[in-house]
């Protein structure tokens, strides 16, 4: 049994038009066995970037905290709030710091980047569990139904969604890709981010 | 004369192209084949199964199939499975889940677990899907052939010791089942569990599968000889349902069969997320609304009645 | 000189007579007819063997069946169905029905269940009753009658993008106009292609091209919209009808 997949859940974040997506399964499992119905994979960073964690439950409370902690000392010592580029080159070199003992997660980052002029624009960005950053432009998957969650994406996706098409988009692609897994699953949250607000939204999932 | 000659005449090509022929055993087309034999022509020849020409053929097919010992081998056979029989006043209940899983991928959610045999005879499904299938339709034409020779119908006991001794014969090749056969005969409502290891129990209550643990602790708490049919069809579906949310390798949907004295009836097919939130709907036996912990207890779990001070 | 280290340290070597080459296969059923579809990409590793080998065989004027996983074995099998469906033709002069075809397809997987094929087979085509069908089965031989489904290398990709489009899975319909059964043929062969070049961008083993066969119930004809990209029609006795559609995949 991988230990990648002991406790099961899967995150995926996507971009919009001036707008980004993350949403997670609530599973928490020990190995082929349900424990919990309500463990969120998501946390707010700041008021526009939200960080996604998948893999071994234990890491991913313990970089939850960590992470607060040291965007709290950046915010303290730098009198500014962390941008979402920053934040992921922090989560990078967090989990590079532990290259020959990783932390056994993979994160996604969804987040708004404040641009020269001023405006805001949709970022993503995902790693492995050694800190390798992906930028990519469209969608950022991870756990243990990532293959699944790639197929549909592909599928699903498309440029400039405003946020209630993206919504949509987000939480079709999650919930038909973690009914094919076995360890993902058992309800989802979607937030979505936009320059004005964060609506955040609990799907009903199927419960099998 | 000539066969002599032919003896001593034997090339090395001639002895290979035999021996070849002796291993695969394929090349000469059996007349069962032609005509009707159900497709188990192979069997009914004397023909046994193709076996890789290795020393221990039995250790090929573990290292190429078996997906717990090696999850990266190359050809997966489908795992993961609750299956539920039990006896009571009337008749036997049948219950069983639909989903087959290769890894942690869910493959189907639509797998007929439960294996028709004959008007009166049931057979569930775990472990190997192909090897319950095919080998309960074969003791499905063995318990006919036994109907047309004997003029009465094979009893449950007679049709779960076929299939014992006939995977018996196989011991050790590989083969995977968990299977109950479910009856109506003679002595009233049987069940008998049968497995691949050989084992065969007569029982009034069983479980087989990944989720048989969380099946089993409804089950057992909720069981009584005394049931009427709507509380036995609510029991058996409830364990399913129970076995389904909480077992990542169950669920999907619940087949429910009933077994009387008239033969099967297929009751139902419910699914398993629309059972948690809603439950089985207006079915005689339900207590109505759904079985979910969280929609049977929403807003009605202990909070603190004062808050606490930070 | 002898190697002394094969010596000193015992060799371990093993009979390994499968390989896995790659591809994906999928089949959809609608009321009156059934896609089969297959990329023809054939790889062993990091290598491509081939771009043009095919994966989906027309068997009968009604059944067309589509092999993944070990090219060899697909192939030896293919050529064994034939040859059973030739000796069916010859003893009671018809095509063999489907349902039968999958029966025999699954008795001919169990016949070799201690040293199998290593073959992920789907089935489709039209059955005695008009209505289109996919059987699905498994490499031992076990096999279910389904509406669509996908195998091979990228099922895991293709199969839940299915779920969501063909039988509108976690979509709720509007009040009063329930999601259909069955799609019509142009919204299959479109919901195909997007699935081959989803799979296909994501999947290393995916690409070059696609063959789609379209199986046509007895009396029916291509809708326009279809006729309109020019499948080869291939030759039949009359009655049902198939047709093969080809599209080019990214190579990269």
């Amino acid at each position: 049994m991988s230990i990648m997949e002991h406790n099961g859940g899967s995150v995926i974040a996507m971009a919009g038009k001036d707008c980004v997506a993350i949403a997670s399964d609530l599973r928490l499992g020990a190995g082929a066995m349900t424990v919990a119905m309500n463990f969120e994979k998501i946390f707010p960073v700041s008021d526009r970037i939200y960080l996604g964690l998948t893999g071994l439950a234990t890491d991913i409370t313990t970089l939850r905290d960590r992470f607060r902690y040291l965007v709290n000392m950046f915010t303290i010592k730098e009198s500014r709030t962390i941008e979402p580029s920053t934040f992921a080159h922090l989560v990078s070199s967090t989990l590079y710091s532990r290259r020959f003992g990783p932390y056994f997660t993979e994160p996604v980052i969804a987040g708004l980047e404040r641009t020269p002029s001023g405006g805001l624009k949709p970022y993503i960005a995902g790693a492995d569990l050694i800190g390798c950053l992906n930028f990519a432009e469209d969608f950022i998957v991870a756990g243990t139904a990532s293959d699944k969650l790639f197929g549909v994406a592909e599928g699903l996706w498309e440029p400039n969604l405003g946020p209630e098409d993206l919504f949509e988009t987000i939480s079709q692609t999650l919930l038909n890709s973690v009914d094919r897994d076995a360890y993902s699953g058992w309800g989802a949250i979607v937030y979505v981010i936009t320059p004005e607000k964060v609506i955040t939204r609990t799907l009903k999932g199927r419960m099998d | 004369m000539n066969s002599l000659v032919r003896q001593f005449l034997i090339t090395d090509a001639d002895r290979e192209t035999e021996r070849s022929s002796e291993l695969t055993n394929e090349d000469r087309p059996s007349d069962a084949l032609w005509g009707s034999q159900a497709g188990f022509g192979h069997l009914v020849e004397g023909h046994a199964f193709n076996i890789p020409a290795v020393p221990d053929p039995s250790a090929f097919l573990r290292l190429h199939t078996d997906d717990h010992a090696d999850p990266n081998c190359k050809i997966k056979i489908q795992h993961g499975t609750t299956t539920l029989a039990f006896r009571f006043q009337g008749g036997v209940i049948v219950a069983v889940d639909s989903r087959a899983t290769a890894g942690s991928y869910i493959a189907s959610g639509t797998v007929k677990k439960v294996i028709e045999i004959n008007p009166y005879l049931l057979g569930t499904m775990a472990g190997g899907a192909a090897d319950c299938q095919y080998w309960e339709t074969y003791l499905g034409i063995q318990c006919r052939l036994h109907e047309l020779r004997n003029r009465e119908r094979i009893s449950v006991a007679a049709a779960s010791k076929y299939l014992s001794n006939l995977v018996y014969s196989y011991k050790g090749m590989g083969l995977s089942m968990g299977t109950m056969i479910c009856g109506w005969d003679k002595t009233g409502p049987t069940i008998f569990y049968v497995d691949s290891d050989g084992s065969r129990l007569k029982g009034d209550l069983f479980s087989v599968g990944s989720g048989s643990t969380f099946a089993y602790g409804v089950l057992d708490q909720g069981y009584r000889w005394d049931m009427t049919d709507e509380e036995a069809q609510e029991l058996g579906r409830r364990s399913i349902y129970a076995a389904g949310h909480r077992d990542a390798f169950s669920g999907n949907t619940c087949n429910l069969y009933h077994v009387k004295e008239d033969g099967w009836k297929f009751i139902g097919n419910y699914d398993i997320t629309k059972l948690h939130y809603d439950g089985p709907g207006a079915v005689p036996g339900a207590p109505g609304g759904g079985y979910g912990y969280d929609v049977r207890t929403d807003s009605r779990f202990s909070t603190l009645s004062e808050p606490v001070a930070a | 000189m002898p190697d002394m280290s094969a010596i000193v340290n015992p060799q371990q070597r093993q009979f390994n007579p499968y390989a896995e080459n790659g591809g994906t296969i999928l089949a959809i059923a609608g009321a009156d007819f059934t896609v089969i579809a297959g990329d023809t990409r054939q790889s062993e590793g990091y290598s491509i063997q081939t771009r043009y080998a095919p994966k989906v065989f027309r068997l009968t004027d009604r059944a067309v069946l589509a092999v993944n996983g070990f090219a060899a074995d697909g192939n030896m099998f293919v050529k064994k169905v034939k040859q059973r469906l030739e000796w069916y033709r010859h003893a009671h002069a018809k095509d063999m029905p489907l349902r039968a075809i999958a029966r025999l397809i699954q008795t001919m997987l169990y016949a070799q269940r201690f040293f199998p094929y290593y073959v992920y087979n789907i089935l489709g085509g039209i059955e005695e009753d008009g209505t289109g069908a996919v059987y699905s089965f498994d490499p031992v031989g076990s096999y279910e009658r389904e509406t669509c489904r996908a195998a091979g290398a990228a099922q895991s990709l293709v199969q839940p993008f299915l779920d969501n489009q063909i039988y509108f899975k976690n979509q709720t319909a509007a009040q009063g106009s329930p999601h259909p059964a069955h799609l019509p043929l142009p919204d299959v062969l479109s919901i195909v292609i997007d699935s081959f070049t989803s799979a296909t961008e994501r999947h290393i083993e995916v690409g070059d091209g696609l063959e789609m066969y379209i199986v046509l119930a007895r009396g029916r004809t291509l809708p326009d919209a279809v006729a309109g990209l020019r499948p080869q029609e291939l030759p039949s006795a009359g009655g049902e009808k198939v047709f093969v559609l080809k599209r080019d995949l990214k190579k990269d």
